[in-house]
C-alpha cells in the first residue's frame, strides 16, 4: 500500500491550513464578517458573512489540490487530493473553533473590538461549546474537501459549478439595485419571486445557479458555433453582423440610464471619471512604463482649471461657456504634464514614482495653501461651476417619455470621452508610438539605441497622460458643480493605479473592466465602504500572486494565422498560475 | 605598433564607411580603448577580436552613443558621430545587437522587429489619434517588411506573435538581427552573434552573415571569440589588448602575426 502522505505534501497542506485560519481569523477580527453577518444571500439559507468564511476553506482546499509546484515528488491521485482538502479545511475549521473557545471564555473585547458575542454565536451557529467547535471543524473540512473535489473533477463542471455559484453572488449583491427599480417600474412579481428580506428566495438562487451553470457548459460549444458560423459566412454578412452587433451595443449603452434609475446611473458616471482618469495614467505607467504616483494633480488641474475659466464665482470670474473652456484647459493640462515631465526624465522606476508622489501631493498642497487662497480658495475650494449639460431632459418621442435627470444627464457626455479617449488609445497603442512606448517601458537604453528619442517618448506619454487626466477632471468639476482640495488626495492617484494592475497594464478592456470592478462594485456594495482599502489591497496582493498580467491582460495584437498555438499558450497559462520569477 | 597601424592618409582608396582616429575611453582608473584608430570599408566584413575585457564592447558602446568618448573622433559616411544621442546614431544608419541578448521580453515578435523600423517610419502622435489612412498603410506596410525579415534571418513566421521571452535561446539571436536590420542600416555591428550557439547553429549565423552582405549591401563588423567565424567570414581583422590595437589586417596576417598568438591564443593557450 503505497504512503497516504509524504513529509512533502503534509508539509504543504500544513501551510496551506495554516495560512486558510489566519485568513479567516483576520476576516473575523477586523469585522468583516460582522458587517456582512445579517446581509442575506439566500435568504433563510446563507448569509454573506457565511459565505465569506466558507469561501477561505473552499480556495484553501482547492489550493491544497492542485499539483505542486516541485513535480519530482509522488502525484498524488484523486482521492489523495481531496484528502488534502479534507485537512486543509479541518486545519481552518479547528482553529476557528479553538479560537471561539478562548473568545467566549476570555473577555477579548479590549483588545479584539469586533469579536462580540453576537459574532461568536454566529460562527458557532448558536450551538453551545463543544458541539460548535466539532461542527464548525466539520463544516471546514467539507468545505475544504469541496474545494479539492471541484478541482480534481473535469473542467467542464468546475466552470458550471463555480459560474453557478457566482451568478447566484452576483445576483443577491444586486438586491439594492434592482428590486427598487423592478418595483419602480410595476415589475413586483418578479421582484417577489427573486427577492425576499434583502436575499434572494430559494427557488431564485436555484434558477440563478441554473442558469449561471447552463451558460458556462454552453459556453464553450455555443461559442464554436458562433465563431464557425461566422468564418463560414461571406464577408458581406460578417460586416453586416459586425455592425449590428455594435448598434445593439451602442443602443444599450445609451438607454442604460433610462432602465437602471438613478442611483446606477450615478454610479456609472464615477466610473466612467475614474475610467478616463485610468485610460490616462494607463498611457503613462501601461504604455511607457513610467510609475506615475502623482497622477491625482492632473485630475485636480483639469478641475481647478475649469472652475477658475468657467465659473463666475472664481478669482477669474470670466465665466467662460464649458466648451469654450476645455480647450484651455487641456491645453494647461498639457502643459502640466511636460512641466512634471521634464525634471523626472532621467528618473527611473522607484526613484520616478517617488518623485511623482511628491509631486502629487505638493499639488494637493498647493490647491490647499493659504497662499494661495485668493485665486484657488484654499479650504473652501471654488464654487458655482455651472453645467453646460442640461439638469434635466423631458422628451416626448412618439409614444415613449424620456425622462432623465443629474447623472443620468451626465452620463452621455461621460461615456462619449470615454469612448473616445478609448479609441485614441488603442489608435496609438497600435502604432509606431505604441510600440516605442512599450519599448521604452521594457529596456529604455535599448529603445533609444533603436531609434527611439526615449526623451521626446516620455514627454509625449506625460503629456498625453496629463490631458486625459484634466479632462476627468474637468467633467468632475462640473459633475459636482464646485471643486475642494480635499478631493485630490494620493488616495485618488492609488485607485487609478488599481484599476490599471487589476484590468491589466496597457490592456483597454482591463483598464475598462477594472474600474467596473473596482469603483462599480463598491458603490452597490455600501456595506464596504468602511473596508474599501482593504479590500483594494487584498485584491492587489491576490492579483499580484496569481495573476500579475491583470484579468484581461494586453498580449499584444491577436492574428488569425496564429490561432492554433495561442490556444496551445491559453493552456500553459492556465496551468501556469504562479508569477514568472527573475523575469523583468 | 605604428608599423601595424595604417595612417589615415595613406589608406587604399577605398570609400570608407566608417574611420575612427584615437579614439580613447577612460573609465576611472582604466583605460578600456586606447588611441585605437580604425576604418571600415563600405560593404566590407570586419571582424574586431581581442581577449575578454579587451574592450571591444566598449568600442561599440561609444559608436552607437551610448557611451561617450573621452577623447578622439569618430566619423560616418561623412558625419561626426561625436556628441550624439543613440537615437540619432541610429537614424543615421548603424544598427547593433547585443552581446548578451536585449530584447523588449514582453512584446511580441513582430512588435521588437517592427520597432527597429522605428527610425524610418513617420507616422506622427497626432496622426495615430485621427487614424488617417496613409498610418494604416505605412503600418501594413512594415509590418509586411518584419516579416520578410524574419524570413530572411530564418525566423519561422508563426512564432510572429510570441511574447519575444518565450522564444527559444537560438531564434532570440536570430530576432535581435531582425530588429537590427529593419532599420535598414548602413553598417550593422554584431557583438558576438554566436556566443553561447551550438555549431550547427553558428555555422547557420556565419552563412546568414555572409548572406546579409550581399543581399542587403551592409556593411558588418563583428565582435566575436569563435575563431572558425572570424577566418571564415571576415575580409580584415582587428585584434584588440587591454584596450589598444595591437594588430590589424587579414585573416591569413592575423592568424600568423606573433603579437596576436601572444595576447590572444597564447593566453587562451596557457588558460
Ligand atoms: N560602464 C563601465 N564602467 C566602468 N568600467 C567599464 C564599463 N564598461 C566596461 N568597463 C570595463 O572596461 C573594460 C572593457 O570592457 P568591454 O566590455 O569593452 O570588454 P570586451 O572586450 O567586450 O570583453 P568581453 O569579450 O568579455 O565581452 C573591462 O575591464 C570592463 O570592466
Ligand atoms: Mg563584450
Amino acid at each position: 500500500m503505497a504512503e497516504l502522505i509524504s513529509g512533502r505534501q503534509l508539509r504543504r497542506v500544513a501551510t496551506i491550513g495554516a495560512v486558510a485560519a489566519v485568513v479567516v481569523l483576520y476576516l473575523c477580527m477586523v469585522g468583516l464578517v460582522e458587517a456582512f453577518k445579517d446581509r442575506n444571500v439566500v435568504t433563510g439559507v446563507i448569509t454573506l458573512g457565511a459565505v465569506m468564511l466558507l469561501a477561505v476553506p473552499l480556495i484553501a482546499g482547492y489550493r491544497a489540490a492542485l499539483p505542486a509546484r516541485d513535480p519530482s515528488g509522488p502525484t498524488p491521485g484523486p482521492a489523495q487530493r481531496i484528502v488534502f482538502g479534507l485537512l486543509v479545511g479541518l486545519i481552518a475549521g479547528a482553529v476557528l473553533g479553538v479560537f471561539v473557545l478562548i473568545a467566549s471564555a476570555v473577555d477579548v473585547r479590549g483588545v479584539l473590538v469586533r469579536i462580540s458575542p453576537p459574532l461568536l454565536a454566529f460562527i458557532s451557529f448558536g450551538l453551545p461549546s463543544g458541539l460548535a467547535q466539532l461542527a464548525i471543524t466539520g463544516v471546514g473540512g467539507l468545505v475544504g474537501a469541496l474545494g479539492a473535489l471541484l478541482l480534481v473533477s473535469p473542467a467542464r463542471i468546475r466552470n458550471a459549478v463555480t459560474s453557478g455559484l457566482v451568478a447566484v453572488l452576483f445576483m443577491s449583491m444586486i438586491e439594492p439595485l434592482l428590486r427598487p427599480r423592478l418595483e419602480q417600474l410595476d415589475y413586483t412579481a418578479i421582484s417577489d419571486f427573486l427577492y425576499k428580506a434583502h436575499g434572494l428566495t430559494e427557488m431564485a438562487s436555484i434558477l440563478c445557479f441554473v442558469v449561471g451553470a447552463g451558460a458556462a457548459l454552453l459556453w464553450q460549444p455555443g461559442n464554436e458555433l458562433v465563431r464557425r458560423s461566422i468564418e463560414a459566412a461571406p464577408v458581406q454578412t460578417r460586416r453586416r453582423i459586425r455592425g449590428w452587433t455594435i448598434a445593439v451595443l451602442v443602443v444599450a449603452v445609451l438607454i442604460l440610464p433610462q432602465v437602471s434609475g438613478t442611483f446606477l446611473a450615478q454610479v456609472a458616471v464615477l466610473v466612467g471619471l475614474y475610467l478616463l482618469l485610468a485610460l490616462g495614467l494607463n498611457i503613462v505607467v501601461g504604455y511607457a512604463g513610467l510609475l506615475d504616483l502623482g497622477y491625482v494633480a492632473f485630475f485636480a488641474v483639469g478641475a481647478y482649471l475649469t472652475a477658475l475659466l468657467t465659473s463666475p464665482d472664481s478669482s477669474l470670474g470670466i465665466g467662460l461657456p464649458f466648451f469654450v473652456a476645455l480647450p484651455i484647459v487641456m491645453l494647461g493640462a498639457g502643459m502640466t504634464g511636460l512641466l512634471i515631465g521634464a525634471p523626472v526624465l532621467r528618473l527611473r522606476g522607484d526613484y520616478l514614482a517617488i518623485v511623482t508622489l511628491g509631486f502629487g501631493e505638493i499639488a494637493r498642497v498647493l490647491f490647499e495653501s493659504d497662499a494661495l487662497r485668493p485665486w484657488l480658495g484654499g479650504v473652501q475650494g471654488i464654487l458655482g461651476i455651472p453645467s453646460p449639460f442640461p439638469v434635466r431632459i423631458d422628451l416626448q418621442l412618439g409614444t415613449t417619455h424620456i425622462f432623465a435627470t443629474g447623472p443620468q444627464v451626465l452620463y452621455y457626455p461621460i461615456f462619449a470621452f470615454c469612448a473616445l479617449a478609448a479609441v485614441f488609445a488603442y489608435r496609438l497603442s497600435n502604432s509606431r508610438i505604441g510600440r516605442a512606448w512599450n519599448a521604452m517601458r521594457e529596456d529604455e537604453s535599448v529603445a533609444e539605441a533603436t531609434g527611439v528619442s526615449t526623451v521626446n517618448y516620455k514627454l509625449l506619454a506625460f503629456a498625453l497622460g496629463a490631458t486625459t487626466g484634466c479632462l476627468s477632471g474637468a467633467l468632475f468639476a462640473v459633475q459636482l458643480g464646485s471643486v475642494f482640495p480635499g478631493s485630490f488626495d494620493v488616495f485618488v492617484s492609488i485607485t487609478v493605479l488599481a484599476v490599471i494592475i487589476l484590468g491589466g497594464m496597457g490592456s483597454i478592456p482591463g483598464v475598462i473592466l477594472g474600474a467596473i470592478v473596482l469603483i462599480g462594485l463598491p458603490e452597490l456594495l455600501r456595506e464596504f465602504v468602511e473596508y474599501r482599502i482593504l479590500v483594494y489591497g487584498a485584491v492587489l496582493v491576490a492579483m499580484m500572486l496569481l495573476r500579475p498580467e491583470g484579468l484581461i491582460p494586453n498580449r499584444g495584437r491577436q492574428r488569425e494565422l496564429h490561432e492554433a498555438e495561442s490556444e496551445e499558450e491559453e493552456e500553459t497559462l492556465d496551468g501556469d498560475l504562479m508569477p514568472q520569477r527573475g523575469q523583468t | 605598433m605604428s608599423l601595424l597601424s595604417t595612417p589615415p592618409g595613406t589608406a587604399p582608396m577605398t570609400d570608407v564607411i566608417l574611420s575612427v582616429h584615437h579614439l580613447t575611453k577612460r573609465f576611472e582608473g582604466l583605460v578600456a580603448n586606447r588611441e585605437i584608430d580604425f576604418e571600415i570599408p563600405r560593404q566590407a566584413i570586419v571582424s574586431m577580436i581581442g581577449p575578454n575585457g579587451a574592450g571591444k564592447t566598449t568600442f561599440f558602446n561609444q559608436l552607437t552613443g551610448i557611451i561617450e568618448p573621452t577623447s578622439g573622433t569618430m566619423e560616418f559616411d561623412g558625419t561626426s558621430l561625436i556628441g550624439m544621442a543613440p537615437h540619432e546614431v541610429a537614424e543615421l544608419g548603424i544598427a547593433r545587437t547585443y552581446q548578451n541578448i536585449r530584447l523588449f521580453a514582453n512584446m511580441t515578435v513582430l512588435a521588437n522587429v517592427m520597432v527597429g523600423r522605428h527610425v524610418r517610419m513617420k507616422a506622427q502622435w497626432y496622426e495615430a489619434v485621427i487614424g488617417l489612412p496613409h498610418v494604416a498603410r505605412e503600418e501594413a506596410e512594415v509590418e509586411q517588411r518584419s516579416f520578410e525579415l524574419l524570413d530572411l534571418v530564418g525566423l519561422p513566421r508563426r512564432y510572429a506573435d510570441d511574447l519575444a521571452k518565450n522564444l527559444p535561446y537560438g531564434h532570440q539571436r536570430r530576432l535581435e538581427l531582425a530588429r537590427a536590420l529593419a532599420s535598414d542600416p548602413k553598417l550593422l555591428l554584431l557583438d558576438e552573434p554566436t556566443a553561447g550557439m551550438n555549431p550547427g547553429e553558428t555555422r547557420q549565423m556565419t552563412d546568414l552573415i555572409a548572406r546579409l552582405r550581399r543581399e542587403l549591401d551592409l556593411t558588418i563588423l563583428l565582435i566575436e571569440h569563435d575563431m572558425k567565424v572570424v577566418m571564415g567570414v571576415s575580409e580584415r581583422i582587428t585584434v584588440l589588448d587591454y584596450g589598444e590595437r595591437i594588430a590589424e589586417g587579414t585573416p591569413e596576417e592575423i592568424r600568423t602575426n606573433p603579437r596576436v598568438i601572444e595576447a590572444y591564443l597564447g593566453k587562451q593557450a596557457t588558460a
